[in-house]
């Protein structure tokens, strides 16, 4: 077995470990349960990085598309998890955050990610093999990766404000942060994730410009993204701007990660458009 | 020698009888040299709170435990037969179980309450500069604190409000993470709005309002917490600088309607939390409806605190097992106990027998150098150490099972041990301590004893 492949599996393990961990930490609010999470999810996030250097080296470098994007997309979330994790000291996000990210690399096997990407044309091939196609492809996931913990943020604080409305309270409400850390947090992680997303968009606009790409922006991905950017720009602008209750903006939130995992999956399942080598075995 | 337990408390006797039985820190030195003055009583604590007096000892005969009671007269002049009324004895296995329920809280008045088990340990410190706690009581009671410390980090015990004004508290801070800071506007000075203010500044609120239809009387409550009266009419007006309402004012019908609360929340980012303590209601329930604005009256607080109680029981479940894993231990400390003196015994006769067999052998040799009887002695320690580290080994670890005593006094028999007076004494002293077991206090009803 392939080293590459032997790490990824041991990082699904981890996670799946962290992941029976964290859920039992969340209802038990045992401390020692979080450390090991945590342990488990380092060592996870190790071994996925490992893999992905691995694999870089076995196909002479990984190309940042196709389901292999969803394996670094896993990666981003974890990272970005650790990165909050360490700044506000919640550990009850990893309940959420790790699964998602378990999940996300489940599916990335399932659709194929270690295997070979199909056949490129040449002229293809040159265009990919460019460092902006790169950081491009880096600033989308992790971009999208702060999109989504501003989105579980904002439903964790949906949850907890029907809770407080009707005046019933459970296990979960008991074991969430405040409206005032949940609201907090998703508005730092949507307003680290924008200039980053924003970021990537511009180096992919100002690519198929430059390269001469024809009909670029008739492109499903490439719309999809700019409704993404619209929707998170709003909250922002919602936030910021006119100071909208914190169930509002937590609703524009949660629309807008419906979008992002709408846009991973049309992206990588019709076989049209700008963004065509994306499809495995296309 | 076996433990006993004499004690009342609220579950038991009024606080008419508690009060007249209690031991104040300073009386405690000249109560505990007295009670084991006494050839009965070997080791004694005395926990004394509001609730409870409880005497923890070990009796050295069969008539401890009267001695106890006969002290507990005796100290506070009082009649016997009247006393023993409201008197429970616990003896054996069932004192550390109590013990170790009393440190968690799982017998207090309000479960899950933390101050019961600083107390012990005040009572346990007491004990140790008296000198009446020696190593039974050492182990017991430092283990018992470890209890106390598990069942409150491993169980969700003491976590939920169960006062109304703390729950006031505690969903103020699920709104607002941090009281630090935070404005509140009290409406109508009455007494309960005064006590949930007074929590609320206890949490770290930076400034109080206060509206009253009597200006004088709002100047008096805003005295007491350092605040602002302000004028009635302009009630809603400062109620945008406020994040949390408290109202209690006698008025027969809503002083806080919804329009007035919608117009104070136009515009504003941070929530509005809306307590009610009056009665009949002072906020319209239809203000829970706005955004960011959330409505707790007298019941719902009420249902918080109910709810948090089911919660401190369902923990209290969870704390019984780590209870009995704990009792598990200090048991098989004990057994430990009863297996050294047996340990010791085999050494010591294996080492006698050694040097006999060496003075004999050095006679018959003679004449050997001082490196021959050194090479000799220590091969002769080293057969006497192989052979006795496996039935060690097994022994102490048959200490930590149900039935290892049986596999102990098979030892006993084929080392010739019983014959040993003075060690079997010791063993079946140290199992004595656990066995004399009378049934523990059920919760609800609490052992009494007639004498």
């Amino acid at each position: 077995m392939r080293l590459d492949v032997m790490t990824m599996w041991l990082s699904l393990a981890a996670f799946a470990g962290a992941t029976v961990l964290y859920a039992y930490y969340f209802l038990s609010k045992r401390a020692t349960f979080s450390w090991y999470a945590s342990f488990l999810t380092g060592l996870g996030f190790l071994c996925l990085t490992a893999s992905i250097g691995l694999h870089s080296s076995a196909v002479e470098g990984s190309r940042l598309v196709g389901p292999y994007s969803v394996v670094l997309a896993a990666w981003a979330l974890v990272l970005v998890y650790f990165i909050v994790e360490h700044l506000i000291k919640l550990k009850v996000y990893g309940t959420v955050l790790v699964p998602a990210a378990l999940l996300a690399l489940i599916v990335a096997q399932l659709m194929g990610a270690g295997a070979p990407v199909g056949h490129l044309a040449p002229g293809e091939l040159a265009l990919l093999e460019n460092w902006r196609v790169a950081v491009h492809v880096v600033l989308i996931v992790f971009g999208n990766a702060g999109f989504l913990i501003g989105a579980t943020a904002s439903a964790a604080y949906l949850g907890l404000e029907a809770q407080l409305k009707s005046h019933r309270t459970s296990t979960l409400f008991k074991r969430l942060p405040s409206l005032a850390q949940t609201d907090s947090i998703a508005r730092r992680a949507i307003a680290f994730a924008f200039p980053v997303y924003t970021g990537g968009l511009l180096l992919g606009v100002l690519y198929a410009v430059e390269t001469d790409q024809a009909g670029w922006w008739a492109d499903p991905r490439v719309m999809m993204a700019g409704v993404v950017w619209v929707v998170f720009a709003s909250y922002l602008y919602l936030q910021y701007g006119r100071g909208v209750s914190g169930k509002t903006a937590a609703r524009v939130a949660l629309v807008g990660a419906v979008l992002v995992i709408a846009l991973a999956i049309i992206a990588r399942t019709l076989p049209m458009g700008f963004h065509i080598f994306a499809v495995a075995g296309a | 020698m076996h433990l006993t337990l004499v004690g009342l408390s609220h579950k038991t006797a009024p606080i008419e009888i508690r009060e007249k039985l209690t031991f104040p820190a300073h009386v405690q030195p000249q109560a505990l040299s007295a009670l084991t003055r006494t050839d009965e009583i070997a080791e004694a604590v005395i926990v004394s709170t509001c609730n409870r007096t409880e005497i923890y000892a070990v009796a050295g005969t069969e008539g401890g435990t009267d001695a106890v009671i006969d002290f507990l007269c005796e100290f506070h002049d009082l009649d016997r037969h009247e006393l023993a009324r409201y008197l429970y004895v616990v003896e054996g296995h069932a004192v550390v179980k109590h013990l170790f329920r009393v440190v968690s809280s799982l017998d207090s008045m309000v479960v899950g309450e933390a101050q019961v088990l600083h107390q012990v340990k005040e009572a346990y410190d007491l004990s140790c500069e008296s000198g009446a706690s020696q190593r039974l009581f050492h182990k017991l009671f430092r283990q018992s604190f470890e209890v106390g410390k598990r069942v409150r980090t491993e169980t969700a015990i003491g976590e939920n409000a169960v006062s109304i004004s703390y729950a006031a508290v505690e969903l103020a801070k699920k709104v607002f993470d941090t009281l630090e800071g935070r404005t509140i506007l009290v409406v109508g000075a009455g007494k309960m709005s005064e006590l949930t203010a007074k929590h609320l500044v206890s949490h770290g609120v930076a400034s109080v309002l206060v509206a009253n239809r009597t200006y004088e009387r709002a100047v008096e409550l805003a005295d007491k917490f350092e605040g602002t009266p302000i004028p009635y009419d302009q009630l809603f007006e400062r109620m945008r600088e406020a994040d949390i309402v408290i109202s209690s004012t006698s008025a027969p019908g809503y002083v806080i309607g919804k329009h007035q609360v919608a117009a104070v929340m136009k515009g504003r980012r941070s929530p509005l939390f809306l307590i009610d303590i009056a009665l009949p209601r002072d906020v319209d329930p239809q203000v829970n409806d706005l955004s960011g604005a959330f409505v707790y009256d007298i019941d719902d607080l009420n249902g918080v605190v109910n709810s948090n109680l089911e919660e401190r029981m369902r923990e209290a479940r969870r704390a019984e097992v780590i209870i009995e894993e704990e009792i598990a231990s200090f048991e098989a400390w004990i057994e430990s106990l009863s297996v050294e003196p047996t340990i010791a015994a085999i050494r010591t006769g294996a080492e006698a027998m050694r040097q006999d067999e060496l003075a004999k052998a050095f006679k018959r040799l003679g004449g050997l150098s001082e490196a021959d009887i050194s090479t000799v002695e220590m091969m002769s320690h080293a057969i006497v150490n192989k052979m006795l580290h496996a039935p060690t080994a097994v022994l102490k670890s048959a200490a930590t099972e149900k039935d290892g005593y049986q596999l102990v006094e098979a030892v006993r028999r084929l080392y010739g041990l019983d014959a040993d007076h003075e060690t079997l004494h010791r063993v079946r002293g140290l199992r004595a301590l656990l066995r004399r077991s009378d049934p523990a206090p059920k919760e609800d009803e609490g052992d009494t004893v007639g004498c």
